[in-house]
């Protein structure tokens, strides 16, 4: 079933279709909100994305631009937490759970290590990579949820490449990514 | 990660039917009564003491705050999906008729032609909304079956 349909049967009042829809996006949101802030919080901000989603989907205009729409309250709904914490002292360094073992920890490792040269990104160049390559928005979808122009979108882009090729060479992957 | 079913568990307040039925009820019935009650006291033909005076103030304003209550929780606290919007619409539309039905008696007994037509202005209101619910949801019909 397509993204439109599930929206059209959420908006007709359909239980069973918003049901489905929370179950389709959820991991996507989730992911999303996780590369902006640590677990425990994107748990948190999740729940208030799925509540905006909810209250603001009778309204949604265009039912097949349903994506960017749920993207932006993400969006908006991460940098309204950030907003709020960066007022607030610094919270205490969480215990990392153990992690899995073989070839799945190297990968987790690897993973760390992408994670965490985003995360040394600014929040802003964070963002529109996350959205541009790891979600696969389009340029003109990456305007629309950050609302900013498309011309700000590239140079945010092209900066937070510069950064993260800068990151990873300080970290020794410097002849992968050549 | 929370799952998504802890996710639709949790979301369950916000579609609550009781949570809708609540505001559409405050929304509804406050405005009706504040309707009715400011037509009473306009209307009165003796001079009103103060403490009347001050009584249906008190209580056009109790069924004011009733009404933007009722707005509020519609408007932000839960989502009015088509169908919804629709049912709420007949309802305004039933309730706005009653209304009219009493402004039309208030009228006659108290000579009064304006609550001629305040009452279906009222009722023409309501039956705007109603029309808006039903062509939306409506489009929305099309759509599903042209996707589908």
């Amino acid at each position: 079933m397509s993204d439109e349909l599930l929206v059209v049967r959420c908006q007709l009042g359909e239980r069973d279709a918003l049901a489905e829809l929370v179950r389709t996006w959820h991991k996507p949101v989730w992911t999303y909100v996780r590369r902006m802030l640590d677990a425990e919080r994107a748990d948190d901000v999740t729940q208030e994305v799925w509540v905006a989603v909810l209250r603001g989907l009778p309204r949604l205009k265009e039912s097949g631009r349903f994506a960017p729409w749920l993207f932006t309250i993400a969006r908006r709904a991460v940098a309204d937490r950030l907003r709020a914490e960066y007022a607030q002292p610094p919270p205490e360094t969480q215990p990392q759970p153990a992690g899995p073992q073989g070839d799945a920890f190297e990968a987790a490792l690897d993973r760390a290590e992408l994670v965490g040269a985003l995360s040394a990104l600014p929040v802003r160049e964070r963002d529109v990579l996350a959205l541009f390559y790891l979600e696969d928005f389009s340029l003109e979808d990456c305007a629309l949820i950050c609302g900013v122009p498309v011309g700000t979108v590239k140079s945010r882009l092209n900066r937070a490449r510069r950064l993260l090729s800068e990151h990873l060479t300080r970290k020794g992957y410097g002849h992968e990514l050549a | 990660m929370n799952s998504p079913d802890d996710i639709i568990a949790r979301l369950s307040p916000v579609l609550s039917p009781w949570r809708r039925v609540g505001g559409l009820t405050a929304l509804i019935a406050g405005l009706a009564g504040a309707v009715a009650l400011g037509a009473l006291w306009l209307t009165e033909p003796e001079p009103l003491p103060d403490r009347l005076h001050l009584g249906f103030g008190l209580l056009l304003a109790l069924c004011l705050v009733w009404a933007g209550y009722g707005g509020w929780v519609l408007a932000r606290r839960t989502p009015m999906f088509a169908l919804d919007r629709v049912v709420a619409g007949w309802l305004a539309v039933a309730a706005s008729t009653l209304t009219a039905v009493f402004l039309a008696v208030v009228g006659v007994v108290r000579d009064t032609p304006v609550l001629f037509v305040v009452g279906p202005l009222c009722v023409a209101v309501a039956a705007v909304v109603t029309f808006l619910a039903h062509r939306r949801r409506n489009a929305l019909l099309r759509r599903k079956a042209e996707l589908s």
